[in-house]
């Protein structure tokens, strides 16, 4: 147990180095105080639309859902941004400032390393993606009086779709010097992921033709399918959650999937991480 | 003496984008470094120092050739990081952290925790002079202070071996002779130092044995008494002429300085002292002291590294 503890105490100081300096980033912190202004001016918002509209103001439900469009946009815009770009960052800026020779050259492997930087990284993530929910969380209750513990759970699932997009940005980011070649693959990754459903649809089209051509395309479009992350799925469940419309009942059991899904690509995108890292010459 | 560090035939190819684009950082570099010494390691910008580096701490792997660390090949084991303390050259360290987090940063990367880390950077910072800045913002240190936190960070595990890289560049005369002070001391207390520098007077002043580097390879290696010998002999004269001092020049003696009426001529190893004295004699100049002249480390670089520039001229 010892042993236990001194081998993690080394990635846990970085973890915690990473969130200290992740926390100053002037981008990082401009995002989130962006986000928070949005989320935090949402019920100002629907009524200032009224008003300068003319109209008698809306009911109850539609500002509601006025509120939980914008803080939902809010933090699916902000977060992902917030994601990506800290998940781009922490390695190449240590290798650029040549902090990675003096933590390097200690007894910390560069698995360790790379593991003491992710779990930095989600620690950023998370608190972000907090101070945002408790704002969205306060913006409904100040709006319908009742404590929206609902939404608890879509920012759980909203974090385990940002965490699939981090890993795979943080494995980018192993490769680069620069923080700007892994920013442009987080945003691909993310819009892949949320492009992934017309895979689908390509292999089912594809699929109707006899042309080898058309075949083979479908098969490939239907393997990709499979292997990029689908992050729709996500969103939707987030969305159930947050709009709790009877048309449109919350899957619930597909939550404990997804979180898994996620935990499975995230071990996928740290393994691919220290594959690209551990030969990596510094 | 015990060797803490060997390499033999040590060989690094930065491999380029094209065939023909490959840099040979390093060429066949064997050396031992043994225990107690401060091994200078010299060199040209370009000429390896950096990459030697980079491959003893395992930041880069080797093309070729083998590298031992306490006799150790695998230099990325804890036993071998534990005793090695890096200093990098113009390092950063995080401005928002106070002297002492910063410390306990690097601490915590040694496993350790607890009092045993809180004594120990009380020791390291009183080792580099800090102990009154532990709690100031790294912000607000000067760049001498910087460079001795990096110094106490490296110090932290009590290593035996100290690769240290530009320890004393960019800092003022009182700084460097701090740093200076700090790296004999280190020494006299049993701790091998490899430095690699441009200083060449601090180096001369501090180290036992010298390695020079030219384009990746070890053009020179050995003790500061082996490489710096007594070759040339200074004469100082007084009340002399032009013409007499033309004729000195005629037998092969420079010029090397001169304040007023007093020269100091350099007699070059090949030349006779005796004839120089019996010229001061016949010509009735008044001769003023006779000593022999050491080669300084910088003349002896210059020699070592423009004789290399010289026969890879001819070459190409």
């Amino acid at each position: 147990m010892t042993n236990l503890l001194t081998y993690l105490r080394g990635p846990w100081a970085i973890a915690v180095y990473t969130w200290r300096e992740g926390m100053r980033k002037k981008t990082l912190v401009g995002f989130l105080i962006l986000s928070l202004l949005v989320i935090f001016g949402s019920n100002f918002v629907t009524a200032f639309l009224y008003e300068s509209g003319g109209s008698e103001g809306p009911t109850s439900d539609v500002d509601t859902k006025l509120i939980k469009d914008i803080c939902i946009t809010a933090i699916a815009i902000f977060g992902i941004l917030i994601t990506i770009f800290i998940s781009a960052s922490v390695v190449p800026t240590e290798v650029e400032n040549k902090v990675i020779y003096t933590v390097l050259s200690k007894p910390v492997r560069r698995f360790q390393y790379l593991f003491g930087k992710f779990v930095g990284v989600q620690l950023i993530v998370l608190l972000n993606l907090c101070l945002m929910g408790i704002l969205f969380f306060f913006a409904l209750y100040f709006k319908e009086r009742v404590w929206p513990t609902l939404l608890l759970w879509s920012l759980l699932v909203t974090y385990f779709e940002f965490l699939i997009v981090s890993a795979f940005t943080f494995a980018v980011s192993c490769t680069a010097s620069s923080s700007v070649l892994p920013t442009i693959a987080g945003l691909f990754i993310y819009i892949t992921g949320y492009l992934c459903e017309y895979l689908k649809d390509t292999a089912e089209r594809a699929g109707q033709t006899t042309q080898v051509l058309d075949a083979l395309i479908g098969k490939i479009a239907y393997g990709l399918y499979f292997v990029l992350p689908n992050l729709k799925a996500f969103s939707r469940i987030e969305k159930q959650i947050v709009y709790a419309q009877p048309n449109d009942p919350v899957q619930a059991e597909l939550i404990p999937q997804l979180i898994l899904l996620s935990l499975v690509y995230c071990f996928a995108g740290y393994i691919l991480a220290y594959w690209i890292f551990r030969r990596r010459e510094l | 003496m015990s060797a803490v560090i060997e390499t033999e035939a040590l060989t690094k190819v930065y491999e380029g984008a094209l065939k023909g684009q490959d840099v040979h950082a390093l060429k066949g570099v064997s050396l031992t470094i043994n225990r107690g010494e401060i091994f200078a390691y010299l060199g040209p910008n370009g000429s390896g120092k950096t990459t030697t580096i980079k491959l003893l701490l395992g930041l880069i792997f080797p093309t070729s050739g083998t590298l031992r660390i306490l006799g150790k090949t695998d230099i990325n084991s804890a036993a071998v990081k534990r005793n090695i303390g890096y200093l990098p050259e113009g390092a950063y360290y995080p401005e928002f952290l106070e002297g002492e987090e910063v410390l306990r940063f690097y601490g915590q990367l040694y496993g350790m925790g607890g009092r045993e880390l809180e004594r120990r950077i009380s020791e390291v910072l009183d080792t580099v002079g800090l102990t009154h800045a532990r709690r100031r913002l790294v912000r607000g240190y000067s760049k001498g202070m910087r460079q001795r936190i990096g110094l106490a960070q490296a110090l932290l595990s009590d290593p035996q071996i100290l690769i240290l890289d530009e320890p004393t560049t960019g800092l003022d005369p009182i700084a460097r002779k701090e740093i200076r002070d700090i790296l004999v001391e280190l020494r006299d207390r049993g701790k091998t130092l490899f430095v690699s520098s441009h200083e060449l007077l601090e180096i001369e002043l501090i180290s036992n044995r010298v390695g020079i580097l030219f384009e990746g390879e070890l053009k020179t290696l050995g003790t500061i008494d082996e490489l710096l010998t007594d070759r040339d002999v200074t004469v100082e004269i007084e009340n002399t002429t032009t013409e007499k001092l033309a004729k000195f020049s005629e037998v092969g003696v420079a010029i090397e300085d001169s304040v007023d009426n007093r020269y100091l001529l350099r007699i070059p190893a090949d030349t006779s002292v005796f004839k120089v004295l019996d010229m001061c004699r016949d010509m009735e100049i008044k001769l003023v002291s006779v000593r022999p002249r050491r080669e300084t480390l910088e003349e002896l670089f210059v020699r070592v590294v423009g004789a290399a520039g010289k026969v890879k001229e001819n070459v190409q």
